[in-house]
């Protein structure tokens, strides 16, 4: 029985603009298993994006986490010092970040991208990152020979797999992807999340994979959360959260794309319904339209309980001490018989 | 004072099945290099398109397929290199050879993909939505002006308190929906809609492809739905054309398109569509099959067809259903695209794939066990 690799518990990230700070993910708790895809779903400005660079240390003023923890392999991250954070970040835990095809330096060939990694966390020899990037480039199904080339020569596709090469050049045991085949055609993006998962079976790494797209989301992870207004409102088996959603908020969200299969039927905008009801006054904006009684909604979202073994939802109740989010990875394949 | 449409009245007979734009032969090539270079990029190479009145035609394929460029080829904000636009039967490239009257720009109206980008940062929405109001005469008095805002505003699910913002206090949503407005102001026949939900959250999408449904059915306004999203062209759109290297390989009622998806290239585009309620995926093996028959094709399943005979130089279109409500065509599978895009769409797709010959399996099979 391992424990989970990458434990989130009660995080709170609040920005600082002005005198009122933006509480931009608030009381957030989720752990990611050894080899699990986890995925965080929600629409932009849910904070989604801010949990990934606060697991990686990377939130920058006016960004501050006021309370939590973040807790990979049993060690706290937030209280990191210099060099042990030079440690974590690439080696232990590495990033695609979401415009990763700009990412790369113009003015450097992909090589010697590829080789600083090797050169300054591992302090090779430039021989010897110059072999292992060939290695690199090859296990994402480019040839050795692109290494004398400069990122505008590669297609938007080869720049993204250069990136993810690069992220798992040193194994790292979580990869952080965050949107990273947003820009690409869906032929394309169709391979590369192929190679991924080709990849994480391979290397038995955990994901934490942040998109807004949630049929690609459900396909590729174990388990998901769903975030809304800086909060999860729902977590479990992604099979199990798309066929069945239990939030009204994703309800909402999984009923605002249309299926490629069988009959037209007509859709509802989410932020229609929300409209409709008279606009986000306080509280979560969507207690107005919440099809169930959720009169305590009004002035905050509720914290998760527990609604079946291992389906995290949040609704308001008495009974139940909240507690982290379950350290059990449930894997996506027994997740939706249960 | 009246603006007076294209001369020609409408003819009598089958006035009520004559599209309101008829696209034929239409193409657009771009120069690359320099002033005297002679090379050409070919971005649309002889399209047929209609847009029936009333009807939402949506044009899907992935990015340098040309869709876009017929887009504005159509709002003729690029001019094309060859072939016709009938508007209302009277071909504008030939009346108005170099740039389109402005009673054309006033029946013919475009939608932006980018709302941050498309609406001027230094102008109130109230001023954005009145310009196309003067420009365009549909308007007299400040007062009539003042009804008419408050109404686009409606039409477009805004509301008119908004009037008064500047684009950057608006979500994107909304800003989208002032663009479609901005559109409607001028009163048009047609809009053509360029990717307009791409940038929008996607719970703010269905609202707006709901919105365009609406402007279709109460106004009878037809419209060019540009996409690579193929879900969503298959709930807002009537027939839906595929776009593949500048030209159209497959096109139909939208629902039949889909489900019974001929080319070879519709289906790698679909079986790429993220959809967890697949039944069955193609795997690896499949799907590069289907890229060597988009690019070497050996053999066409419709050399039957009597009334077009396959072809692997001209782009034939074999009719799968004539059946109204369920048309459906194809273009020969032997045709060979002659474009260096075809190939570079399909090789990028080839190498990410690269090296991939293992079976798919699946996702969580490296996931440690439950803990019990």
């Amino acid at each position: 029985m391992s424990a989970p690799l990458l434990e989130v518990e009660n995080l709170t990230v609040e920005y600082a603009v002005g005198d009122r700070p933006v509480v931009a993910v608030r009381d957030v708790s989720f752990a990611i298993g050894e080899g699990e895809v986890f995925g965080l779903a929600g629409e932009s400005g849910c904070g989604k994006s801010t949990i990934a660079m606060a697991v990686l240390r990377l939130l920058k003023e006016p960004a501050r986490v006021t309370s939590g923890s973040i807790r990979f392999a049993g060690e706290d991250v937030l209280g990191m010092g210099e060099a042990a954070l030079r440690r974590y970040r690439w080696r232990r835990a590495a990033m695609v970040f979401q415009s990763a095809m700009n990412s790369l330096n113009p003015v450097l060939t992909i090589g010697e991208q590829l080789g600083d990694v090797f050169t300054t966390h591992e302090g090779a020899t430039r021989r010897e990152a110059r072999t292992r990037s060939a290695e690199l480039l090859e296990l994402v199904g480019i040839d050795a020979s692109r290494l004398r080339s400069y990122p505008h020569q590669l297609s938007g596709g080869m720049r993204q797999r250069v990136v993810i090469a690069m992220a798992s050049a040193l194994r790292p045991a979580l990869l952080v992807m965050d949107e990273p085949t947003t820009a690409l055609d869906v032929v394309v993006q169709q391979e590369i999340m192929a190679q991924i998962q080709r990849l994480q079976r391979e290397r038995g790494f955990s994901v934490l994979f942040i998109t807004h797209d949630m049929s690609l989301m459900v396909e590729l992870s174990d388990r998901i959360a769903v975030m809304y207004a800086g909060r999860v409102v729902e977590l479990g088996a992604a099979g199990r959260v798309f066929d069945q959603p239990e939030h009204p908020y994703t309800k909402s969200l999984m009923s605002a794309f249309p299926p490629l299969h069988g009959p037209r039927v007509e859709l509802v905008g989410l932020a229609d319904r929300v409209r409709a009801a008279g606009g986000m006054s306080d509280g979560c904006g969507f207690h107005l339209v919440c099809p169930s009684d959720r009169s305590d909604c009004s002035t905050s979202i509720p914290d998760l309980r527990e609604f079946e073994s291992g389906h995290w939802v949040a609704r308001s109740g008495s009974t139940g001490a909240v507690r982290a989010a379950t350290t059990t990875p449930v894997p996506a394949t027994n997740g939706a018989g249960q | 004072m009246t603006l007076a449409p294209p001369t020609t009245a409408a003819p009598a007979a089958g006035a009520a099945a004559e599209p309101v734009v008829r696209v034929r032969g239409l193409v657009k090539e771009f120069r690359l290099g320099g002033l005297f270079s002679r090379n050409h990029l070919r971005a649309v190479a002889g399209v047929d398109l209609d847009l029936p009145r009333g009807s939402i035609v949506a044009l899907v394929g992935e990015s340098g397929s040309g869709k876009s460029t017929i887009a504005r080829c159509l709002a003729r904000l690029e001019q094309p290199t060859a072939g016709s636009v009938a508007f209302d039967g009277v071909d504008v490239l030939r009346t108005e050879r170099r740039r389109a009257s402005r009673a054309y720009r006033r029946r013919v109206q475009m939608v932006f993909q980018d709302p941050f980008g498309s609406l001027n940062p230094a102008h109130r929405v109230e001023h954005v939505l009145r310009r196309p109001l003067e420009i365009h005469g549909h308007t007299t008095s400040a007062r009539e002006t003042r009804a008419r805002l408050v109404q686009l505003m409606d039409a477009v699910g805004l509301d008119p308190a908004l009037l008064d913002r500047y684009p950057h206090e608006l979500s994107g949503g909304q800003r989208q929906r002032v663009g479609v407005a901005r559109a409607l102001a001028a009163e048009p026949d047609v809009i053509l809609a360029d990717e307009p939900t791409s940038m929008l959250d996607v719970s703010v999408r269905v609202g707006l492809l709901n919105l365009l449904r609406r402007l279709r059915d109460e106004r009878g306004i037809a419209m060019l739905y540009i996409t690579h999203d193929l879900a969503s062209a298959r709930y807002v759109a009537d027939t839906t054309n595929v776009m593949f290297a500048g030209e159209l390989v497959e096109g139909g009622e939208s629902l039949t398109l889909m489900d019974e998806a001929d080319h070879p290239y519709t289906r790698l585009l679909l079986s790429a569509v993220p959809d967890p309620r697949r039944v069955t995926a193609l795997d690896a093996d499949q799907r590069r099959e289907l890229r060597e028959q988009v690019l070497h094709p050996t053999d066409c399943p419709h050399g039957d067809d009597s009334q077009n005979a396959c072809s692997d130089k001209d782009p034939v279109h074999h009719w799968l259903s004539r059946e109204p409500g369920r048309e459906h065509w194809v273009r020969c599978h032997r045709y060979t695209p002659a474009s260096p895009i075809a190939t570079r769409v399909i090789a990028e797709a080839a190498s990410a794939a690269g090296g991939d010959d293992s079976e798919p399996t699946p996702t969580a099979t490296n996931a440690a066990p439950p803990r019990t």
